[in-house]
């Protein structure tokens, strides 16, 4: 590897050998302060993505240094430094030492930009094995407490297996193509002749890891699960960036997959049609919020699910931009979860949130919009997210998945406003949770900014989009 | 290749198959582990066969690549055992379903 090189991947080095650095100082003086050492390592990786131009266009035929990557490394970084933010308090209250909880966020945002930035198979393995196995660790990481045991379990198991199936599907892509860089891979598809079934089958068996990856029906069992278990700030980052960055890395993948994508479009359609309608019907009877959002999680992955399908660079910015807003709105939700939560317990069911609005108005409110704006209620960016994909499939030329789509936003109303009925009722049984603390209202203000502002103001980030889009 | 290409083929379907029967079918966790060992280990077969086939290097990188991504994997999955061990005296992954609603 060349200086020149090195320059280009500096975001990612820096990120890497931060939280190295991190967990090994933070063998010689522990404290819950080096989070507050992340934060700046994460901003300062951004920073360095924002603002150099890197000098190579590509690093070793494996990632990506344009501008696109670029963005999405930005955009990890920002996120993973938010949810460090917010587990500054949660780690002082539940006792999780700071510099390891620390170096693994940076590890895995490390993970998620390297994945999004991939241009080869290869690149496209390690980057997401990078952050499968920081979760591993993270979901199980409050040792008191069997949940948080279980889930981290039940993700290691469905998660190894996906690994496994990845690496096969790689693996037969590689032996009908004759090579893992991305173009190359799918000419070799295209004229590889008698080997052609053989890419295909790895094709169809990478589709199954991405499923259980992203959580898309039928591969989405181990989500409400592992929501569930995993301490909250953790699960904000697993619903928004791991998700996140494996759609980032499909986008260009797709992009340059050509008359291939003929033979995949079936599978694909069902796919999003599944998640659509299984994450609805799932998350209907749901009285835990955790749970509900793994379920909707599941319905949001099928509105990406359809922008990928539909392809073109209309429709890749639509996904885009709906998954940036789902962000945003996701990570705010766990962020009031994660501020409501005490020693003994983090309160999930809606029995705990009866009349807590009155007690607690400013936190409910702020969780009540973030479910609105998830459900596409107008004025928030959610809205204009889901009015893009839709408007995109009717363009495409896919007008079942767009009735689909809204039928499943319809149905949505009614599982978002549930706890927000219940946050608001009249009967105050709820509990005084805990106060939340500076750090935590400083995220959850800017995230609430981000949901308000892309919803009245959204050209400047489509024009930002369209400018990145290979 | 002395070996034809389609005979490695076929054999490291079997051995994929086998990994994922044994983690469908097994119910102890360390048992579910080697199963999916088993399943890595088919796709490094894969390319490293599809590397001589290709007369390239490539393949062989992955499996380095793919060998020491295992072990890292091995590393975590056997504390989790540990840790799960230590919680419910049992790696049996039935003793685990708290979790439901």
């Amino acid at each position: 590897m060349s200086a020149l090189e090195l320059q280009s991947l500096l975001p990612q080095i820096i990120l890497a050998l931060g939280a190295t650095t991190v967990l090994m100082l933070g063998a010689w003086y522990p404290s819950r302060k080096w989070i507050l050492g992340g934060v700046v390592i994460a901003l300062f990786a951004a920073l360095s993505a924002g603002l150099m131009t890197p000098a190579v266009p590509e690093v070793g035929n494996l990632y990506s240094t344009g501008s696109y990557a670029r963005f999405f490394v930005v955009l990890w970084s920002l996120l993973g430094a938010l949810s460090l933010l917010l587990s500054l308090r949660y780690a002082e209250i539940h006792d999780l030492p700071g510099s390891e909880y620390c170096a693994l966020i940076l590890f895995a945002i490390c993970g998620m930009s390297l994945l999004s930035a991939a241009t080869s198979l290869i690149g496209l393995f390690l980057g997401l094995e990078a952050f499968t196995l920081v979760f591993y660790i993270l979901i199980a990481f409050k040792r008191e407490d069997s949940r948080g045991a279980e889930a981290g379990l039940k993700y290691l198991v469905m998660g190894a297996v996906a690994t496994g199936f990845l690496a096969f599907g790689i693996s037969l892509i590689y032996a009908a193509s004759g090579s893992f860089h991305l173009p190359e891979a799918f000419a070799g598809l295209e004229q590889a002749g008698g080997m052609r079934p053989l890419g295909l089958a790895g094709w169809a068996l990478m589709l199954v890891a991405i499923g259980f990856k992203v959580s898309l029906a039928p591969f989405h069992l181990w989500t409400p699960d592992v929501y569930q278990g995993a301490p909250a700030p953790v699960t904000g980052l697993l619903a928004t960036g791991s998700k996140g960055a494996v759609f980032a890395s499909l986008v260009p993948l797709f992009a340059a997959l050509g008359p291939l994508k003929a033979d995949l479009e079936q599978v694909l359609w069902l796919l999003a049609a599944l998640s659509l309608l299984a994450g609805t019907f799932a998350a209907l009877p749901q009285r835990n919020l955790k749970r509900m959002l793994a379920y909707s999680s599941v319905v949001h992955m099928g509105y990406l699910m359809i922008g990928l399908l539909v392809g073109g660079s209309e429709a890749h910015r639509a996904l885009l931009f709906y998954l940036i807003s789902y962000a945003f709105a996701t990570l705010a939700a766990f962020g009031v979860l994660t501020s409501f939560s005490r020693v003994d317990d983090e309160p999930q069911e809606y029995a705990d949130f009866r009349g807590l609005g009155y007690l607690h108005p400013r936190r409910s409110s702020l969780l009540a919009a973030c479910l609105l704006s998830l459900a596409g209620i107008p004025p928030l960016v959610g809205f204009f997210a889901k009015f893009g994909i839709i408007a995109a499939a009717l363009k495409g030329g896919y007008p079942g998945l767009a009735v689909i789509a809204v039928l499943a936003a319809l149905t949505s109303l009614y599982y978002y406003l549930a706890p927000i009925v219940v946050l608001f009722m009249q009967q105050r049984d709820a509990r005084q949770l805990r106060r939340g603390c500076r750090h935590e209202y400083f995220v959850l203000a800017l995230c609430f900014s981000a949901i308000l502002l892309l919803g009245v103001y959204p050209a400047p980030l489509l024009d930002l989009l369209t400018g990145i889009l290979p | 290749m002395i070996v034809p290409f389609q005979h490695l083929l076929i054999l490291a379907c079997i051995l994929f198959l086998l990994g994922l029967m044994t983690v469908l079918v097994r119910r102890n966790l360390i048992m579910i582990l080697i199963g999916v060992e088993i399943m890595l280990n088919a796709a490094g077969l894969v390319l490293v066969g599809a590397s001589a086939l290709w007369q390239q290097l490539d393949g062989q990188v992955m499996v380095i690549f793919l060998m020491a991504l295992t072990s890292a994997e091995v590393s975590i999955s056997l504390a989790m055992v540990v840790y799960l061990n230590r919680r419910k005296k049992t790696i049996d992954v039935r003793a685990f379903d708290e979790l439901r609603g």
